[in-house]
């Protein structure tokens, strides 16, 4: 099951830690109105990381991209016993946790497990569903391997950090593991012959085999303890009047076996229709989707990020009195700190950070982070553009009676800028680029759509050749239109 | 005798330890052409910023018709640079606007005239200067003594009571020197109170009416021009003189 526990976890768990510091309202142990607040609310908000077919993953329904699959069943079926409406948020699976005690989702259905390292953290209800593990091999190889046993002397994959990958680890012997981040990059490794097999629950097993015919599964035989085979629904700490709620719902889905009965088949049917037409002609829409948010978080965060660059510009050369050199320490230091971040990090701070305190949409929150971090880089375009204009230029406005403000206004940073034009433009380039890190909050800009297309078609390559195509045209055409504007600002 | 235009008093001024003016007390009567000279490094372009407060002075007084410069606040001291306007050695014509809106910019942003005004009166500032017929042209493609007039142009501009001249003609092609002293003769001619820094000492003779030497922080001398080019008072002008004069 998906576990990761990576260096990201690390750091968004130090950010949830923070975020107790500030006292947070939305993660009060105290008095337990979790199952009324829920009924009040009339909506129930569920996180899940859709690119895990059957559990969950995206589908054309009706025309319409939408999260599908046997965890989102679960959801409706719980969102309808509470009397509620359901709302589901999608999101990579790395950021589930802290969503859930940052107050973005109010539960979590996303093939997730109830570790004991996770019960620290959050409440979850029985289990719903229990799988196992099975070995993805090629279909050629069918005869050469039985179980995790057959592969001394080759090399197994499986996602990073999952507890398929430290089982894999740990209960082989003279096999390489290796570890991607996404089933469908393992796949195509094993289909091209950089592994022998995949490690992955049955389920998924099941959804690959019986969409690429030149696949076949085996038997794991990992020995596994039964919560690191289970799903669970979490709920945040403290919850124990929903989850007991919940809990109902769950025990009645496994008493009637609705999940092998209805929920699997039904998520069975859309990987059917799914795989029908995998022509990537097909998800035009898709990636029409992607690239219309591509470019709303490039010019919003170039807009505001050239604000903000220009007020930190001019904060940085600011000379004088307590004030101006506080602002200068300030602007200062928040460059030095901007620059000295990965970007990634800022946007997940934005996100959960500022959402604690304001309820920000991913897009916003994205914009926001990119925004201020393009800021930073383009105040030092600014700040360099402003000390290459000669002095003498501000000696003459100055001497005209010009004040300071006009000066620069007027004389300065119309020079600055035309200097700086190329530089500016190449921050633009990056950003269409860069842009694709708020993937990872689930906006669904190029990349996070073309992640979609191939969870959703089983093909490797096509979705990544398409969406490099379509960033190429993208940044091909800006970087002419921005050529043709400075060749006529160097006419003027 | 009529009120003085420029007061400046016990005026001294230093980078660091490196103590440029050291105690000048002078005064510009209106419609006097001033010719400042001297040895290089004397700190005569220092002074003469000093005068608009381009240069901040270390202590001491200048004052403009009567209002000390140095005691004021920013916004009023922003309006009297106005009233003096100031030619640089290099220009520094605004290299993005045309001829036109180099001399309108100030005027319409500063005083606030309206854009048909202020074009009739950059038309009228460039006949006078005689270079109406480059109005469109860009800075970068004037020669060195158009674009020194252009400036001079767009300094007069706003009206000022007192033009400062920084070595107008030093970066000039010698062929080109004469046209900037014409239009600054011109001027003279019409009353403009001129402060000129030059080592162009035919225009120092002809048009000055006072000769203030300076060096080492001090102004030596202050006479009429025959009386300095005939007989230098101290040993610095004297050798000063003999250097230039040979
Ligand atoms: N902004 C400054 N910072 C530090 N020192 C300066 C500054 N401006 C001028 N100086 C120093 O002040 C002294 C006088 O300079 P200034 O330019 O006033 O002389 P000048 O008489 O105009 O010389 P020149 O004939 O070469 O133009 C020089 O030693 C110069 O190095
Ligand atoms: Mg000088």
């Amino acid at each position: 099951m998906k576990k990761k526990i990576g260096l990201l976890l690390a750091m968004l768990a130090a950010l949830v830690m923070m975020v107790g510091v500030f006292g947070n309202p939305t993660s009060a142990q105290a008095a337990d109105s979790s199952l009324a607040k829920i009924q009040k609310k009339g909506v129930l908000v569920m996180g899940t990381s859709p690119d895990y077919p059957p559990y969950e993953f995206q589908a054309t329904v009706k025309g319409k991209s939408a999260v599908v699959g046997m965890d989102v069943k679960i959801g409706e079926k719980v969102a309808k016993d509470l009397g509620v409406k359901l709302k589901i948020k999608s999101m990579s699976f790395d950021s589930l946790l802290v969503a859930l005690q940052t107050g973005k989702v109010d539960m979590i259905i996303s093939g997730m497990n109830p570790t004991p390292a996770r019960r620290k953290n959050v409440d979850f209800t029985h289990t719903y569903y229990k799988g196992g593990y099975e070995i993805v091999i090629n279909k050629t190889d069918k005869g050469k391997y039985k179980n995790k046993d057959s592969f001394g002397g080759g090399t197994l994959g499986a996602q990073t950090g999952t507890t398929q990958y430290n089982a894999a680890k740990k209960q082989t012997k003279n096999t390489k593991v290796k570890g991607m981040t996404s089933q469908s990059d393992l796949i195509l490794a094993l289909q091209s012959h950089k592994l022998d097999g995949v490690a992955m629950e049955k389920p998924s097993a099941e959804a690959y085999v019986s969409n690429n015919k030149q696949l076949a599964a085996i038997p794991s035989n990992f020995s596994m303890s039964s919560s690191a085979t289970s799903s669970a629904i979490a709920f945040r700490k403290g919850s124990t009047s929903l989850v007991n709620k919940v809990n109902q719902t769950v025990d009645q889905i496994k008493k009637e076996n609705l999940v092998k009965k209805d929920y699997l088949p039904a998520a069975g049917k859309y990987l059917k229709t799914n795989t029908v037409n995998t022509s990537m002609g097909h998800y035009w829409k898709a990636f029409l989707t992607g690239i219309e948010y591509t470019l709303i978080i490039t010019v919003c965060s170039v807009f505001f990020g050239f604000i903000i660059g220009v007020l930190l510009a001019l904060a940085r050369l600011g000379k004088g009195n307590f004030l101006k050199s506080l602002l200068r320490w300030i602007a200062t230091a928040y460059v030095e700190f901007i620059r000295g971040t990965p970007m990634m990090v800022q946007v997940m701070f934005v996100y959960f950070g500022l959402g604690l305190f304001v309820n920000l949409p991913a897009l916003t929150s994205g914009i926001i982070a990119i925004s201020l971090n393009s800021g930073a880089y383009v105040a030092e375009y600014i700040r360099g553009g402003i000390n290459s204009v000669d002095i003498g230029q501000t000696e003459a406005a100055r001497s005209l009676g010009m004040s300071n403000g006009e000066t620069m206004r007027f004389v300065v940073l119309p020079q600055a800028l035309k200097n700086i034009w190329p530089s500016l433009g190449n921050e633009f380039i990056t950003l269409i680029k860069d842009s694709s890190i708020v993937s990872i909050i689930g906006v669904t800009e190029l990349i996070y759509q073309s992640n979609i297309v191939r969870s959703d078609t089983y093909r490797g390559v096509a979705p990544i050749v398409v969406i490099m195509v379509l960033y190429f045209i993208l940044t091909f055409t800006a970087s002419r239109i921005l050529n043709y504007f400075e060749r006529k600002m160097q006419h003027a | 005798m009529p009120k003085p235009v420029i007061e400046v008093e016990k005026l001294a001024k230093s980078f660091g330890d490196n103590a440029v003016l050291k105690d000048i007390t002078e005064q510009v009567n209106p419609g006097q052409v001033i010719v400042v000279i001297g040895p290089s490094g004397g700190g005569k372009s220092t002074f003469l910023r000093c005068l608009n407060l381009l240069e901040t002075p270390t202590s001491g007084k200048v004052a403009f018709e009567g209002h000390d410069l140095t005691t004021m606040d920013t916004k009023s001291v922003n309006s009297l640079r106005e009233k003096m306007g100031m030619v640089f050695q290099g220009f520094n014509l605004f290299p993005n606007m045309t001829v036109l809106e180099n001399i309108k910019l100030a005027p319409m942003k500063v005083k606030h005239a309206d854009d048909a005004s202020a074009t009739k009166q950059a038309h009228e500032l460039l006949q006078r200067v005689g270079l109406d017929d480059h109005a469109d042209a860009f800075p970068d493609s004037l020669s060195g003594g158009q674009a020194q007039r252009v400036a001079i142009a767009r300094a007069l501009a706003m009206n000022p009571e007192v033009m400062l001249f920084d070595e107008p003609t030093s970066a000039l092609d010698p062929e080109m020197v004469g046209e900037v002293l014409n239009v600054m003769q011109e001027l003279a001619k019409d009353g403009m109170t001129m402060v000129v820094v030059t080592h162009e000492m035919g225009f120092a003779k002809s048009v000055g009416d006072r000769i203030w030497f300076m060096a080492d922080g001090y102004i030596q001398e202050n006479s009429t021009p025959e009386k300095f080019f005939a007989n230098p008072e101290t040993d610095r002008a004297k050798d000063f003189l003999s250097k230039i004069l040979m």
